[in-house]
């Protein structure tokens, strides 16, 4: 990088705010996906003005700048393909308010999700869409993916919460979208539109969330099922069952057989289990819902059903389904983590097509994910160091894509498109949907300065 | 290609294995103090990995995070794919010295372990006016930090062991020498060997250690192997006090530090509460315990090395206890209420103790 971009750098954060050491090179080269490149150096901005000055720099120098959180992305959003500026937001990390009367939060980007979680506890209250990466995941990176969760079927994704954000714009201007009123059909809704927009658009420097109280009781079931087509079809059925429940999750039989290979837990190897949790108010409440759900596993031959009678109980339930992603991270040196999701009715299909897929390129492809929305997660082992393997899943996350929109669904329900899932927009949208982002993309950062190389924005 | 250092020849599996998924940094002690990602786990093992990789290479860039960990293993603790990287990082550290690599700080501790007895290269220890070197079923081994840093705390275990008609006597003891494995150097034969004689010599059956970092070198470290050849029973103090019916009780609030030899390392958790409780009816849980403690940010050199963060992650573990308006802050460890005093903020009102000084506290008020 230029002497002269550092030492501009430097002035607007100061000396103890910027980076150019090797090991912050290093660890600023990775998300939490397989792809890598090195930026020129990092600064730790504190205010929105300081994100400003660096944004008008960068935008003046024709400077790549990435805007990072905890860096838990799976698809490579927060790797400086173009290398560049990151702009590592974490520090800005403070809850500006939490306003109960409002049903509201106020947070900085670099606010830890499970630190949200943590302050609206005493209140009774909860923002709902939990990602995985919960303890250590900003709310700034969860805004920009647009991240969902566990309740994503029951309490919808991230952007169902955004009400306003400010935010800097590439040539540093900084601007207010949303309102703080709960209702607001004002304008066109710029807020969804920055929501999910993986740091291409703008930096967020500011959020407005809208919060909810927390249900205090939860019923937990467990059903195994023979056969794929049994559990799709009770996925379906739970849907006219008039239940939402508050956590719909399945487990493929790959995901069993390593969990039994990998941990104590006995699991049955059948061909999936579906996990079920509905929450409320009273217990009756939330019984009520779980039974209905149960009488839907009866009546789709359901090998066996447990249903837990206390906390521990349901801590037992949850276990198998907890312990997916560690014990497959385990098994070999590499893994993709798909997040292809598809309309419910087509689970059972997708989870077929995935095991059609695994045997094609033989490959070890364990699924579990989110029956209650469509979002599977079908797990890709590999060994990154056979570079024959490597092609062979790269053949197969590509007909993973193309399976998900021949049944209707999205490349990608809730991790992002990045630079993994770049190559296959287009399979999912049309030409002219992808003029239109394109054209979005050249209004706001005609210098493209904001994580260039991502979300095929470049014409 | 046979890997070029030992770390990779060791760990070159379980470093790959680490997915990136950076859950690490909820518990890293090191970046929460910092908010910075290359001192974090998975910043430390994607530096590894590239230079298994080749990509960079291994040494003095590398030293401010490498060195930078107090091998806490709350990374460990919460890692999916179960990388171990205290152990990573304590194998790399020695290739790092190998190559001439090193903090001066952990050189330092080296040099003053080859010259001296004690880690702080003190020559005249404190005397502790308590019998040394007899025959006696029991030993009080004080360790460094007991004896030349926190005198009054060792002072207090003394009187309480007292109090408590036990027979036991002092060795002339010298550094137990485990930290040097964690800095990058190899446990010092010479003072091992030292401890081992003065120890048999007094014909104990017990060696009750004052500090957790002795108490599991002599149980893990094979170079003390030895001692429990020989059936000699290695017990914390925590441990140690289990056995008594301690006649005292406080009505103040209560709460404890686990350190992380005694916790996470060795899974001791439960002894040192059911003692405290045993005395304390108000006791009550920081929102981090067990497997889940801040560390004290004193262990692995960096208290050394790197003090002006070792006492801000201190800072961190006390602001818990502020949150639970605890008056008491206990802890089993020397070297962890070292760092907690020193990083204690005058408003901040609490009084911190190890447990046997608290106890023997109670003990000379009630007297």
């Amino acid at each position: 990088m230029h002497a002269k971009i550092k030492t501009a750098l430097i002035d607007i954060v100061g000396e103890e705010n910027f980076t150019d050491d090797l090991i912050d090179l290093v660890s600023y080269s990775y998300d939490g996906s397989q792809h890598k490149h090195r930026p020129n150096c990092a600064v730790w901005p504190d205010t929105p003005q300081r994100v400003s000055e660096i944004l008008m720099l960068a935008n003046a120098e024709r400077v790549p700048v990435i805007a990072r959180g905890a860096g838990t992305s799976l698809s490579g959003m927060a790797v400086p393909a173009k290398g560049g500026i990151v702009l590592d937001l974490s520090h800005m990390n403070k809850i500006l308010k939490i306003s109960i009367e409002d049903r509201l939060a106020v947070v900085q980007p670099g606010v830890v999700y499970a630190d949200l979680e943590k302050a609206l506890v005493p209140y009774g209250f909860f923002f709902p869409p939990d990602p995985a990466s919960g303890k250590v995941a900003t709310l700034g990176g969860n805004v920009a993916t647009n991240a969902g969760g566990l309740k994503g079927a029951k309490y919808g994704t991230t952007r169902d919460y955004v009400l306003g954000i400010q935010v800097v714009l590439p040539d540093g201007r900084i601007m207010r979208t949303g309102s703080k009123a709960m209702k607001s059909v004002s304008g066109y809704d710029l807020t969804r539109l920055f929501v999910g927009s993986e740091g291409t658009l703008g930096v967020v420097t500011e959020i407005t969330l809208k919060i909810n109280p927390k249900p205090t009781a939860t019923s937990t079931a467990l059903a195994t099922f023979d056969k794929l087509d049994d559990a799709g079809r009770a996925v379906s059925r739970i849907m006219y069952s008039g239940i939402i429940p508050s956590a719909l999750e399945i487990l493929g039989r790959h995901t069993i057989l390593a969990i039994n290979q990998d941990t104590d837990l006995n699991l049955p190897e059948v061909d999936a289990m579906i996990l079920v949790e509905t929450d409320g108010y009273t217990q009756a409440e939330t019984d009520y819902q779980i039974q209905k759900v149960v009488d839907v596993f009866v009546e789709n031959n359901a090998t066996e059903i447990k249903r837990a009678e206390t906390e521990e109980e349901a801590v037992e339930l949850w276990a198998a389904r907890k312990s997916a992603y560690g014990v497959l991270a385990r098994i070999r040196t590499h893994f993709v983590l798909e997040d292809v999701t598809v309309p419910m009715g087509n689970i059972a299909d997708l989870l077929k097509g995935i095991e059609a897929i695994a045997k094609a390129h033989n490959l070890q492809i364990a699924t579990f994910g989110h029956a209650g929305d469509g979002n599977l997660h079908p797990q890709i082992l590999y060994d990154g160091y056979d570079p024959d393997e490597v092609k062979r899943v790269e053949a197969a996350s590509a007909d993973l894509f193309r399976l998900a929109i021949d049944l209707e669904g999205t490349l990608t329900g809730e991790h992002g498109i990045g630079l993994s899932k770049a190559p296959f927009m287009s399979l999912e949208h049309d030409p002219v949907a992808m003029e239109v982002m394109q054209t979005i993309k050249q209004t706001f950062d005609p210098n493209n300065i904001l994580n260039p190389g991502k979300m095929a924005l470049e014409r | 290609m046979e890997a070029k250092y030992d770390f990779a020849r060791k760990y070159r599996e379980q470093i790959l294995k680490c997915s990136k998924c950076g859950f690490c940094q909820a518990a890293c002690p090191v970046y929460g103090s910092t908010i910075r990602p290359a001192l974090n786990a998975r910043g430390k093992m994607l530096i590894l990995k590239e230079v298994m990789d080749g990509e960079i290479e291994l040494n003095d860039a590398l030293i401010e995070t490498l060195f930078q960990c107090t091998t806490c293993a709350s990374c460990f603790e919460n890692c999916p794919s179960g990388v171990n990287v205290p152990e990573i990082i304590k194998q790399v550290r020695k290739d790092m010295v190998h190559i001439g690599s090193c903090h001066p700080a952990f050189e330092g501790m080296n040099a003053v372990l080859k010259k001296h007895t004690n880690i702080y290269a003190e020559d005249e220890p404190e005397d502790f006016e308590r019998p040394r070197n007899q025959k006696a079923d029991i030993i009080y081994f004080i360790g460094c930090v007991g004896s030349y840093r926190e005198e009054e705390a060792t002072m207090a275990a003394l009187d309480l062991l007292d109090r408590l008609g036990v027979d036991y006597t002092l060795i002339d003891e010298v550094c137990c020498s485990g930290v040097l494995e964690d800095v990058g150097y190899q446990i010092n034969a010479d003072l091992v060997k030292i401890n081992i004689e003065r120890i048999l010599a007094t014909g104990a059956r017990k060696v009750i250690t004052g500090c957790p970092y002795c108490w599991r070198t002599f149980k893990t470290r094979s170079a003390y192997a030895e001692l429990l050849n020989r059936g000699v029973e290695i017990l914390h103090m925590t441990e140690f006090l289990t056995e008594f019916n301690l006649d005292v009780r406080t009505e103040k609030r209560v709460t404890y530090h686990d350190p992380c030899d005694l916790g996470r390392h060795c899974g001791v958790y439960e002894q040192p509460r059911a003692t405290i409780r045993k005395i304390a009816p108000n006791f009550v849980e920081m929102p981090s315990n067990r497997e889940n403690a801040l560390c004290c940010g004193a262990g692995g050199g960096v208290r050394g090395a790197f003090a002006k963060n070792s006492i801000a992650m201190a800072r961190r573990r006390l602001k818990e206890a502020e949150e639970v308006d605890a008056e008491v802050v206990l802890t089993a460890c020397n070297s962890c209420i070292h760092n907690l005093s020193n990083a204690k903020l005058r408003k901040q009102k609490f009084k911190i103790y190890t447990t046997t000084e608290f106890i023997n506290k109670l003990m000379e008020e009630n007297s």
